[in-house]
């Protein structure tokens, strides 16, 4: 942005302050006069999104986000190219070791923050979107541990899947019959103990009985498991972190049968 | 060459940074299915029963053979004492916490040592004493971090560990929580070293990179954990410090703490953990999975790859799986042993 008309800077300094102070008429107000400068405001704002939810910051990220609105940028796209975009680079990062857990839960903070706001304009564009795909996660029965789940789950939203979110301590039927109700195309399970990681082939084993394997696929993760102990036990998956568990799922969905054929 | 030790004469010698006839084998927690069965314990019965607390403990030292036995069986009594709410779990799956408080003014603690596992921690204590005199009577506790984070919830205790290093204000709160984990870490360790505990083995698994900065561990943590520490010093008791996950970025810290030894986990490289620790003792950090599947050779290579990058002690990177079956138990026990008699 240093390449930008001093004047446009100096707009984009005070909309910093009107964002942090959450003044909400000043935001109005110098969203007009960006405007009206003949700056390309929908690349600032994308790339202020973006940067503001990879550093966590939540009203920063709300103002920023009522700015795309005024401006009257497509939802979808201030979603997936802005807010979306920061929460893959941080998780980028901290595949890295570049950031930590914390940073992980302050910029999902920020994100959410920010689709809290967009939700109204998105639901009404809803309908001519494609139908998002299913994904059934939970932290698996006997561990209360789910903050690695959420930034999971973020991740996966952000990458415009829908996630079915069962929490934590989920007995491996309540799995099965979450997939089953929402034609699930994943499952995605974690734990943070190796006291608990038996529970994961028992929802496997679960799958195959139903006759449901072949239907979805199945995702582990969590401090305790590697991709060996992914294999032993029949899963798809064990990606090292969340980011990676998304792009896995993402590239893996590509070429997956559709949602009818699957559960028809 | 040393002398003949008991298994509580080596474990205290290690502890002390003094010479060892082998090296000490020990556990941070012995809720092992087989040992409940063999010993008629019953879920949960066996979590407020001191006496079958101890009978289960104790097959760790007698049947494994592993230098101390440890009581209680998990990381809820001191949230159980405050009226958090508690799942008990499974014969395979250690209770949890399950709720939490909104601000640190609404936690009490005036009763701590009346509640039933507070009470049974205590008294399982007295009776391993008794029963197990060679031992070493080890009391597993929950550090001030990660009871912290039990009191206001492990996600806001990750979010907070950032934003205090940000902001006066929120560092302010983070300070009002860990003030009142250390209250309550000092009325339980106070209790458990007069009920005769040889060792307080503290898990602070909350200070790990793996849920808050590392900056946040060197500003908060260690200050806290040494400040429980001291006192634990000053009742004339040891303390072992573990912290779970990759703390590579932190052993310098926790070797500031004033811990007898530091005990890591198998996503740390021993050597590297000892180099950076000098002189204070490292312990650890076989893959507990391997007590529930690990061949024979497998276990006895990780014990080697420890003990060849200078752990002090032999441990399991964390606590000892439910799983865990008494023939795989008794392999890593010999694995040391014969590394020790090779080696010392």
């Amino acid at each position: 942005m240093d390449d930008l008309p001093e004047k446009v800077q100096k707009l984009i300094k005070e909309l910093d302050e009107a964002a942090e102070d959450e003044d909400l008429d000043k935001i109005e107000e110098l969203t007009q006069i960006l405007l009206k400068t003949g700056a390309d405001v929908e690349a600032i704002t994308l790339e202020k999104l973006s940067l503001l939810v990879m550093e966590g910051e939540e009203e920063m990220t709300q103002g920023w986000t009522r700015v795309a609105i005024q401006a009257g940028l497509n939802p979808f796209k201030t979603l997936i190219e802005g807010l979306a975009k920061g929460m893959s680079l941080i998780g980028a990062k901290y595949e890295k070791g570049e950031a930590f857990v914390p940073q992980l839960l302050i910029a999902s903070s920020a994100m959410y923050g920010g689709m809290d706001l967009l939700n109204p304009y998105l639901k009404q564009e809803e309908n001519t979107a494609s139908k998002p795909l299913t994904v059934v996660i939970g932290t698996v029965e006997g561990d209360v541990h789910d903050i690695g789940k959420n930034i999971v789950k973020t991740l996966l939203s952000a990458n415009g899947f829908n996630c079915v979110d069962l929490g934590n301590d989920v007995p491996a039927s309540r799995f099965i019959e979450a997939a089953k109700e929402n034609r699930a195309t994943a499952i995605s399970m974690s734990t943070l103990m190796t006291t608990t990681m038996a529970e994961m082939p028992k929802v496997i084993k679960m799958l195959e009985k139903e006759g449901m394997r072949d239907k979805l696929l199945v995702m582990v993760g969590g401090a305790p498991i590697t991709t060996k102990y992914a294999s032993q036990i029949g899963a798809d998956a064990s990606p090292n972190d969340a980011s990676s568990a998304a792009s896995w799922l993402k590239s893996s969905v590509s070429n997956y049968p559709s949602e009818s054929a699957r559960w028809d | 060459m040393v002398a003949e030790m008991t298994s509580k004469e080596r474990v205290l010698a290690m502890l002390n940074r003094k010479q060892v006839d082998r090296v000490p084998v020990v556990t941070g927690s012995t809720m092992v299915k087989e040992y409940i069965e063999k010993s008629g314990g019953i879920w949960p019965d066996y979590h407020s029963n001191p006496e079958m607390m101890v009978n289960t403990a104790g097959l760790m030292h007698t049947d494994a053979g592993l230098d101390n036995v440890v009581v209680p069986f998990g990381m809820f009594i001191e949230s159980h004492a405050v009226n958090l709410e508690v799942k008990m779990g499974r014969i395979d799956i250690q209770p949890s916490v399950r709720s939490f408080f909104s601000k640190p003014e609404d936690v009490k603690y005036d009763n701590f040592l009346e509640d039933k596992y507070v009470k049974t921690t205590l008294a399982a204590i007295k009776l391993a004493k008794e029963k197990f005199s060679d031992a070493a009577v080890t009391a597993f506790l929950v550090a001030p971090v990660t009871l912290a984070g039990d009191l206001m919830g492990a996600e806001n205790l990750s979010v907070l560990s950032i934003k205090c290093l940000q902001k006066e204000k929120q560092m302010q709160k983070m300070k009002n929580w860990i003030s009142v984990a250390l209250e309550i870490n000092r009325i339980y360790a106070r209790a458990c070293v007069e009920a005769g505990a040889d060792i307080l083995y503290y898990s602070d698994a909350s200070a790990s990179p793996n849920l808050v900065m590392p900056e946040f561990y060197y500003e908060v943590a260690v200050p806290a954990e040494k400040e429980i520490g001291d006192f634990v010093h000053s009742l004339g008791c040891p303390w072992e410090l573990h912290i779970c996950g990759n703390t590579t970025p932190i052993v310098e810290g926790m070797a500031a703490t004033g811990a007898n030894c530091l005990s890591i986990e198998q996503a740390v490289k021993m050597s590297e953990a000892t180099k950076i620790a000098g002189d204070v003792p490292v312990i650890g950090n076989i893959t507990p999975l391997l007590m529930v599947e690990g061949s024979k050779e497998q276990i006895t290579e990780a014990v080697r790859n420890a003990l060849d990058g200078g752990a002090k002690a032999s441990m399991l990177g964390c606590g000892t799986p439910p799983l865990s079956t008494s023939d795989r138990l008794k392999t890593w026990v010999q694995a040391v042993a014969d590394w020790s008699a090779e080696n010392l």
